[in-house]
């Protein structure tokens, strides 16, 4: 078990981290984990860049969009 | 968009001794989740702060979110003064960081770092097990989800 202090800069807040991990934990997509794991470093990150630029046309479309 | 390849490797070029930690790093060991920055934790001896400086000079580093025409300028006395700094350059979005909530310095991190090859550099990163333990220690609520799925990636690359 484990407690985390200093919620967002408010020392003193304790409150235990694990149940809230757990249940997270539970929603995690673990087949895109491994996928990943499989990947070495260097392609993790270039996979990064290829989904950074799939947001950003995402974002562009998105304003297009609403500019019509 | 932030063009981490050139960021790093204008870091690497001039031999900046940094650690790679956060998103980027986390993305390094398999995580799925988007990052918009690169966040890297520098030594704060002198020389590798005028490294720094050197690196970061052509880029145009900038304080981000402030309004433009301050008058602000990353040399080495703004960074031996300063301690983190989060900038737009014109690479992109970088986190200068002299120090992180939960693992302190980069001296203090170094023994839980490895070597990684990324974009075919040599770069510095914290490793998986250190970086769920300083996301811990910080506490932070928003990292919650983050510490959730590095541990489901821990507990997948151990089976």
């Amino acid at each position: 078990m484990h407690s985390g202090h200093e919620a967002d800069g408010a020392p003193g807040r304790v409150f235990d981290l694990d149940p809230v991990v757990e249940a997270y934990k539970k929603d995690v997509d673990r087949t895109l984990l491994r996928e990943n794991l499989r990947r070495t470093p260097d392609e993790r990150l270039r996979a990064l860049v290829d989904l950074q630029r799939f947001a950003d046309e995402l974002r562009r479309a998105g304003r297009e969009a609403r500019g019509r | 968009m932030t063009d981490f390849e050139g960021l790093l490797r204008a870091l690497t070029s001039v031999g900046v001794d940094f650690i790679l930690v956060g998103g980027v790093a986390a993305r390094a060991h398999g995580s799925a989740r988007l990052t918009q920055d690169l966040d890297v934790v520098y030594s704060r001896a002198p020389d590798n702060v005028a490294r720094l400086v050197a690196a970061l000079e052509p880029l145009e580093a900038y304080l981000r979110g402030a309004p433009p025409g301050l008058p602000f300028v990353l040399d080495v006395a703004t960074v031996t003064r300063g301690l983190n700094f989060t900038l737009t350059t014109r690479l992109g979005d970088l986190d200068l960081l002299g120090e992180i909530t939960g693992g302190g310095r980069y001296e203090d991190l170094l023994t839980g770092t490895l070597e990684l090859s990324l974009f075919g550099l040599r770069c510095r990163c914290l490793s998986l097990e250190s970086l769920i333990h300083v996301k811990r220690a910080a506490g932070r609520p928003r990292d919650l989800e983050a510490i959730a799925e590095l541990e489901a990636l821990r507990e997948e690359r151990d089976r």
